[in-house]
């Protein structure tokens, strides 16, 4: 446990760091691609955009914005206003969107996780069976289709077809599901795989044959013996799944008129709003380095000779 | 041999036949091997690797892969049961309770994400309905047993905190926990040290006389057959060449393939400059295996007829087989030596 703390310890030092980092070189790319927040088709007056640069302290040489900025955000933890979004402050929409994507990035990975672990067990152990085969090859189209394609073809058979199920929106569980398991197919697939061939890799080892010459049942062999060894690939690349989920979750917002970030996030670049992609880039990270501890600290709890660093 | 009735045979092995689907084909592992097993005894299998030897006791317990494995005929009768015949649930009400298991890289048998704790009320718990503080108990009196300290505190640590004898240790304790009336040995001790190897090897002798456990000592150590071994069989390409008893083996061995084996041992009284006497050749690819008597392309005494007919393993005196076409020959040639030399055929 105390090196457990220890590890938390560290890795919030070099989250911190990181964050720098990723601040510096955001506020440097933001500010170095040609346009500006207020250029548009119509101009702004020039006194107008003055005044409009002043109100966001965009009149400040670039390195006191750096700092104000900076401060800002450590002391206050104010990420600023937008700057396309009229009367809306960073933290706000931050504060609107991020529930509504982490829920739908939450419900895909626990239905990919609910579906994926499941069907690379049974296909590990009937390989070569019907199941297997038909599995694996689900598998490889959940990895090819995009999802904007798999979201069409849904909406199309449990929307319009077979009347399950709304269209889009957000706010009841029925609204989740359709754009849950857009999101979460493709992982599924993925963990499906993995699962599948973890399963083989620790059946072929000895432990296994000692496990069955020590009279356990197939159940208990494969459920205690091979299945947590299994697990180990997919946790790792559960670390970079929900970053993807989280990320990737953009279309199916679109599709599904889902209130999340991922349009902002997008947009926020477009439009050169330097503090929402700010806002955005910085939570992302928070969020990925939250998902990779939370990785490496689980896979320790499983593998007991792995010691974290 | 104290057992009430010494002359039913506690294991009784019928014509095994156990082959492999490969990508060079069929490949016949064993290729009808019998024998028996009396209680309390110590068999030991010798052979070099690809001789059938391991997969003769994987197949007793069940635990070959099927596919690619497949076992053809053969009988193994335990206690009444044949065991190659039984469902797969009550096989395994005998595995790890009847029959034990240990096998040979004590690095890898064990289970590196379970506390050996874990590992070994797993099979008390199974067999025995054990409730989780009487099983740890018995598993903390197991390891102190096969000699490890503070067993209690020991039962949280993982495989990778333990040694590689301590390790086998581990695996012995677990694979008698449950007092089988079979151990059945696979190298136990080819992944450990010299050193070790001589503790492991006593640590069996000991328990099996405290509790007169039948043992099958699966080997190519011809030196561990020696220290414990009552009984032998030597197998050559899924075959018993030979079976005898220590004595015997090493005395009035007739099987050009058990010569073999023996010369190719170092010895102390010999002149360590020359090198050892290897068996000629190498063992046959088991997917090509000669026609006739399959050690003929290795054998320095082949005849005209090893090439056509395989020898059967024929009763040469009491507890002594070979199959050799040359037992005849071999045997008049052996009483003429012994007859020249009266304190060797004392012993």
């Amino acid at each position: 446990m105390r090196h457990l703390l220890g590890y938390a310890i560290r890795r919030f030092g070099w989250m911190l760091l990181t964050l720098w980092i990723v601040y510096t070189v955001s506020f440097v790319l933001m500010r170095s691609v040609p346009g500006n927040p207020f250029s548009s088709e119509r101009t702004v007056p020039p006194a107008i955009e003055r005044q409009l640069r002043a109100r966001y302290n965009l009149d400040a040489p670039p390195i006191r914005q750096y700092f104000d900025y900076a401060i800002g955000i450590v002391t206050r933890g104010d990420l600023g206003w937008c700057l396309r979004l009229e009367d809306y402050s960073v933290n706000q929409v931050l504060a609107e969107g991020f529930p509504v994507s982490a829920s739908l990035a939450i419900f895909g990975l626990v239905f990919a996780i609910a579906l994926g672990i499941p069907a690379g067990v049974i296909s590990a152990v009937r390989r070569g069976s019907l199941a297997d085969l038909s599995m694996m090859t689900a598998a490889v189209l959940g990895i090819a289709v995009p999802n904007f394609v798999l979201a069409s073809i849904v909406i199309l058979l449990f929307v319009f077809m077979l009347p399950l199920f709304p269209a889009a929106g957000w706010g009841t569980l029925a609204q989740i599901v359709l754009p849950a398991f857009c999101l979460g197919a493709p992982v599924a697939a993925y963990i499906a795989r993995l699962t599948r061939a973890g399963m083989l890799e620790v059946l072929s080892r000895e432990h296994v044959r000692t496990a069955y010459a020590k009279g356990l049942s197939n159940r208990a062999v494969i459920l205690k013996h091979v299945l947590p060894g299994a697990m180990l690939p997919v946790v790792s690349y559960l670390g970079p799944a929900t970053a993807g989920v989280l990320t990737g979750s953009l279309v199916l917002e679109k599709i599904f008129a889902i209130p999340g970030m991922g349009s902002h996030f997008i947009n926020a670049a477009l439009q050169r709003d330097y503090t929402l992609a700010m806002g955005m880039v910085l939570t992302y990270t928070v969020l990925l380095f939250l998902m990779n501890s939370i990785v490496d600290i689980s896979y320790a709890v499983i593998d007991p000779r792995v010691k974290l660093q | 041999m104290t057992e009430p009735n010494p002359s039913a045979p506690l294991l009784s092995v019928r014509d095994l036949h156990v082959s492999f689907q490969t990508d060079d084909g069929l490949i016949e592992a064993v290729r009808g091997v019998s024998f028996d097993l009396a209680r309390g005894e110590t068999l030991g299998i010798v052979g070099e690797s690809g001789s059938g030897k391991s997969v003769t006791n994987l197949a007793l317990m069940g635990v070959i892969p099927t596919p690619p494995g497949r076992i053809d005929q053969g009988k193994a009768n335990f206690d009444g049961h044949d065991l190659l015949a039984m469902s797969q649930s009550r096989l395994m009400a005998i595995r790890g309770r009847r029959i034990g298991m240990i096998f040979q890289d004590p690095m890898t048998a064990l289970n590196p994400l379970m506390t050996i704790g874990q590992q070994l009320t797993e099979v008390t718990r199974r067999h025995l309905g054990l409730s989780p503080t009487a099983a740890d108990r018995r598993a903390a009196e197991m390891l102190e047993m096969v000699g490890i300290s503070s067993p209690g505190e020991r039962l949280g640590d993982y495989p990778h905190e333990f040694s590689g004898g301590m390790r086998q240790r581990v695996m012995i304790a677990m694979a008698l926990s449950c007092e089988p009336d079979i151990l059945i040995a696979d190298e136990p001790t080819t992944a450990l040290d010299v050193t070790i190897q001589a503790q492991i090897l006593e640590l069996l002798a000991e328990l099996q006389q405290r509790r007169g456990t039948s043992i099958i000592l699966v080997t190519h150590d011809l030196g561990v057959v020696a220290g414990v071994c009552d009984r032998v069989l030597v197998m050559y390409a899924g075959r018993v060449v030979e079976q005898a008893t220590v004595g015997d083996l090493f005395a009035a061995h007739r099987h050009p393939y058990t010569l073999g084996l023996l010369q190719s041992l170092p010895r102390l009284d010999r002149d360590q400059s020359t090198r050892l006497d290897a068996i000629a050749g190498q063992p046959p690819d088991m997917a090509r295996i000669p026609s006739g008597c399959s050690f003929r392309p290795r054998c320095p005494v082949a005849m005209e007829r090893c090439e056509t007919d395989s020898p059967p393993l024929r009763e040469l005196g009491p507890g002594h087989a070979s199959a050799c076409w040359h037992d005849d020959a071999a045997a008049a040639k052996r009483a003429a030596a012994n007859a020249d030399s009266p304190s060797e055929a004392d012993r």
